[in-house]
C-alpha cells in the first residue's frame, strides 16, 4: 500500500504540522539594495487577533498592517496585509547630564488585547516606554447650526433655525496618538517589555533592573528585580529578556547572558531577586570553546500559548524547557551549528552579538528563528523534522512556494546547497513573528517584511 | 606561538571594538561591553597560559594565576584578575607607556635569544612594578604587539574592521588615552563619553560612579 505521507514530506521534510508548504505572500519595503539606517525593521509583532501587524524600525517609526478581510469567493489565499497606520514613535534625544544620545531605535513593540474599538500597544525604545492608541474615524459630524462648514462661526443674525449636526461617513482615518508615556525609570538600556496577564500591569527590562508599571500610572513604577552589584567590578552577567507568564499574572521570567533563566513569583516578596525557579543547563565540555560564554547569552525568551513550556535563543540554538524542569531543557534545536567553527571570524565582525528572536506558532506545536543568509528556520516538534527557508525577491510570485533551504557544513556539496563560506552574514533575520491562530507568518529581514503563508487548496 | 598570536589578536581586536563601542550612538552597552571584557579576559588567559608552556620555569607567576584558565569557572579567574591588575593598576600611565621601551628591544619575533631577553627585562620590570608579575606580561604584550603590528600590519588590517589604520595608528597611544580618560571619568557620572565636560573630571564629587567603566579601565590595564 501508499506510504501514509504525503509525497510532498518526502522530499521537503516540511517542518509544520500536517506538512505545510510555505508560500511567498507579500513583501513590504524598498526593493533598494542601499538601504537607509532608519529603515532597518528592529522589532516585529501581531496583535492578539493577528488582524493587525506592527512594525517598528530604527529610525523609531511605527508602521501597522492590516489585514484585509477574507474574500470568501476568492478561498486560494486569506487576506493580504496592508498599511493601516504610520506614525512616529519616538524622537532621537539627548541626555544632558550624561551627554549620551537616546537612540529613537524600537526595541520592542506588545499590543494590549482590545477592549473597545481602539487599538492599543506599546512601544519602547532604550529609554522610555509609550503606549499609542490607534483608532479609526470613519464619520464626520456636519450641519452645524453655528458654524460654517470651515469652523468660522455664522454671524449670529444670519441664524434663523436650528439646526443638529448629524453624522456623515467619510474616508477612513487612521489616527495614531500617545497616551501615555512611561519615562526616567531606566538607568541602563530597555531591552524587553511585557503585558501582564491582567491587563494592567507590565514590566519593562533593561540590563540590570526590571521594573512593574501600571498602565494609567506614568509618574511611579516600582523596581521588582536588580541585579546591580555593589560594585560594578563584580558584574558578571546581565538581564537579556523577561516575560510575564500568559497565564499566571505573578510569574515572570527573565534571561541572563550566562545562560540561566529564572522564573519569579510576585508573590513571594516585592522585590524578586531571589529566584522561585533557576533553568540552567550544564555546560557540555566538548563545546567549550574560547567564545562559549558569550555564545550562551540568552537573546529571547517566549513562554508558549499554554503556558506549560518556554523558549530561549541563544547564538546558536533553540532551547524548549518545561517549567517543572530546571535542570535542563526538554527540546533543543540547533539553528546553525556549522557557525560553531567560525566563531573567531563571527566575532571580528560583530555577527556573534548579533540578538536573534524566535516565536512559537499558535498551537506550540512548531518554533520559529531567523538566521543568516536571510534564512529562517523551522522546527516541529511533533514530528521533529525542521526546514529552512529563505526570505527573498527571487520567490516573489503570490502562491509561490517556498523551497527548502540546506547549507553544506563541509565537504563536497551537493547541488542546491550552500557552503558555509558563501552565507552573507550581513544579510540577517533578526525578527520573526507568527500569527496567533494561522498559518501566517511575517519574517523581517534587514529593511525588507516578508509574509509567507502556508497553501492553501 | 600560533596560540599566543592569536590570543593577542583578540586582546587587540577586542580593545578595538571596546573603544570603538563608545562611539555608538545610544552610549556604551553594558550587554556588548560585558561580552568584550569576558573574550579579553578569555583571550589574555589564554595567552598568559601559552606564555607560561612557551617560557622557562625561573619566569614566575602568582600562585593565584591559573595554569589552565579555561578550565576554571568564570568567577574564580575573574576575582584572581582583578588581584593581579588590582596592584598593577598606578595612577601614571608608566606600565602602558610604550615609548620607554628601548630600541633594542624591537627585534624580530621569533629569534632565538629573545626568552632570553624577555626573562630579563620581565625581572627587571617586575621590580620597577613593586613585584607584580601580573603586569609584567601586559608590558611585554605591548612591546610584542608593537613588533608585531610592524610586521604584520597588513595581515592585522585585513582582518579588522575598518578603519584599520587609524586603529593600529592609535594603538601605541590607544591605551594611555583610555587610561587617562576612564580615570578622569571613574569619578564621574556613569557612562560618559570621553568628550564630556572637563567640569566632571575636575570635580570627583558628582554621583557615584557608575563602575561599569571600572571594569574595562581594569580590563584595559590589565592588557
Amino acid at each position: 500500500m501508499f506510504p501514509k505521507f504525503s509525497l510532498r514530506s518526502m522530499f521537503h521534510g516540511a517542518g509544520g504540522g500536517n506538512d505545510i508548504q510555505w508560500c511567498f505572500s507579500q513583501v513590504k519595503g524598498a526593493v533598494d539594495d542601499d538601504v537607509a539606517e532608519a529603515d532597518i525593521i528592529s522589532t516585529v509583532e501581531f496583535n492578539h487577533s493577528g488582524e493587525l501587524l506592527a512594525t517598528g524600525d530604527k529610525g523609531g517609526r511605527v508602521v501597522i498592517f492590516q489585514q484585509e478581510q477574507e474574500n470568501k469567493i476568492q478561498s486560494h489565499s486569506r487576506g493580504e496585509y496592508n498599511v493601516y497606520s504610520t506614525f512616529q514613535s519616538h524622537e532621537p534625544e539627548f541626555d544632558y547630564l550624561k551627554s549620551l544620545e537616546i537612540e529613537e531605535k524600537i526595541n520592542k513593540i506588545r499590543w494590549l488585547p482590545q477592549k473597545n474599538a481602539a487599538q492599543f500597544l506599546l512601544s519602547t525604545n532604550d529609554k522610555t516606554i509609550k503606549l499609542w492608541k490607534i483608532s479609526e474615524r470613519d464619520k464626520r459630524p456636519e450641519g452645524y447650526n453655528l458654524k460654517e462648514e470651515d469652523g468660522r462661526y455664522r454671524d449670529p443674525t444670519t441664524v434663523t433655525t436650528l439646526r443638529v449636526p448629524v453624522f456623515r461617513p467619510m474616508d477612513l482615518m487612521v489616527e495614531a496618538s500617545p497616551r501615555r508615556i512611561f519615562a526616567n525609570a531606566h538607568t541602563y538600556h530597555i531591552n524587553s517589555i511585557s503585558i501582564n496577564s491582567d491587563y494592567e500591569t507590565y514590566l519593562s527590562a533593561d540590563d540590570l533592573r526590571i521594573n512593574l508599571w501600571h498602565l494609567e500610572i506614568t509618574d511611579r513604577s516600582f523596581n521588582i528585580v536588580d541585579i546591580k552589584p555593589a560594585n560594578m567590578e563584580e558584574l558578571t552577567e546581565v538581564i537579556t529578556a523577561a516575560e510575564f507568564h500568559p497565564n499566571s499574572c505573578n510569574t515572570f521570567v527573565y534571561s541572563s547572558s550566562k545562560g540561566t533563566i529564572r522564573l519569579c513569583d510576585m508573590r513571594a516578596s516585592a522585590l524578586c531577586d531571589r529566584h522561585s525557579k533557576l533553568f540552567e543547563e550544564p555546560e557540555d565540555p566538548s563545546n567549550r570553546s574560547f567564545f562559549s560564554e558569550i555564545i550562551s547569552s540568552i537573546s529571547d525568551v517566549k513562554f508558549s500559548h499554554s503556558g506549560r513550556y518556554m523558549m530561549t535563543r541563544d547564538y546558536l540554538s533553540v532551547k524548549i524547557w518545561d517549567l517543572n524542569m530546571e535542570n535542563r531543557p526538554v527540546e533543543t534545536y540547533q539553528v546553525h551549528e556549522y557557525l560553531r567553527s567560525k566563531l573567531c571570524s563571527l566575532y571580528e565582525n560583530d555577527c556573534i552579538f548579533d540578538k536573534f528572536e524566535c516565536c512559537w506558532n499558535g498551537s506550540d506545536s512548531v518554533v520559529m528563528t531567523g538566521s543568516y543568509n536571510n534564512f529562517f528556520r523551522m522546527f516541529d516538534r511533533n514530528t521533529k523534522r525542521d526546514i529552512t527557508l529563505e526570505a527573498s525577491r527571487e520567490n516573489n510570485k503570490p502562491r509561490t512556494v517556498l523551497k527548502p533551504r540546506k547549507v553544506c557544513a563541509s565537504g563536497k556539496r551537493k547541488k542546491d546547497e550552500i557552503s558555509v563560506d558563501s552565507l552573507d552574514f550581513n544579510k540577517k533575520i533578526l525578527h520573526t513573528a507568527w500569527h496567533p491562530k494561522e498559518n501566517i507568518i511575517a519574517v523581517a529581514t534587514t529593511n525588507n517584511l516578508y509574509i509567507f503563508q502556508d497553501k492553501v487548496n | 606561538m600560533e596560540v599566543q598570536k592569536e590570543a593577542q589578536r583578540i586582546m587587540t581586536l577586542s580593545v578595538w571594538k571596546m573603544y570603538h563601542s563608545r562611539m555608538q550612538r545610544g552610549g556604551l552597552r553594558l550587554h556588548r561591553s560585558l561580552q568584550l571584557s569576558l573574550v579579553m579576559r578569555s583571550a589574555r588567559e589564554l595567552y598568559l597560559s601559552a606564555k607560561v608552556e612557551a617560557l622557562e620555569p625561573e619566569v614566575s607567576l602568582p600562585p593565584a594565576c591559573p595554569s589552565d584558565p579555561r578550565l576554571h569557572p568564570p568567577r574564580e579567574v575573574e576575582s584572581t584578575v582583578e588581584t593581579a591588575t588590582a596592584d598593577g593598576e598606578q595612577p601614571s600611565p608608566e606600565p602602558m607607556d610604550t615609548q620607554e621601551a628601548p630600541t633594542a628591544e624591537e627585534i624580530p619575533a621569533y629569534s632565538a635569544p629573545r626568552p632570553a631577553k624577555v626573562s630579563r627585562k620581565r625581572r627587571s620590570s617586575s621590580l620597577r612594578d613593586g613585584g607584580d608579575a601580573g603586569l609584567v606580561p601586559s608590558k611585554k604584550a605591548r612591546l610584542e604587539e608593537k613588533e608585531e603590528e610592524e610586521g604584520l600590519s597588513s595581515e592585522v588590517a585585513d582582518r579588522l574592521q575598518p578603519p584599520p589604520a587609524q586603529a593600529e595608528g592609535a594603538f601605541p597611544n590607544l591605551a594611555r588615552v583610555l587610561q587617562r580618560r576612564f580615570s578622569g571619568l571613574l569619578n564621574c557620572s556613569p557612562a560618559a563619553p570621553p568628550t564630556a565636560p572637563p567640569a566632571c573630571e575636575a570635580k570627583p564629587a558628582c554621583r557615584p560612579a557608575d563602575s561599569m567603566l571600572n571594569v574595562l579601565v581594569r580590563t584595559v590595564v590589565a592588557f
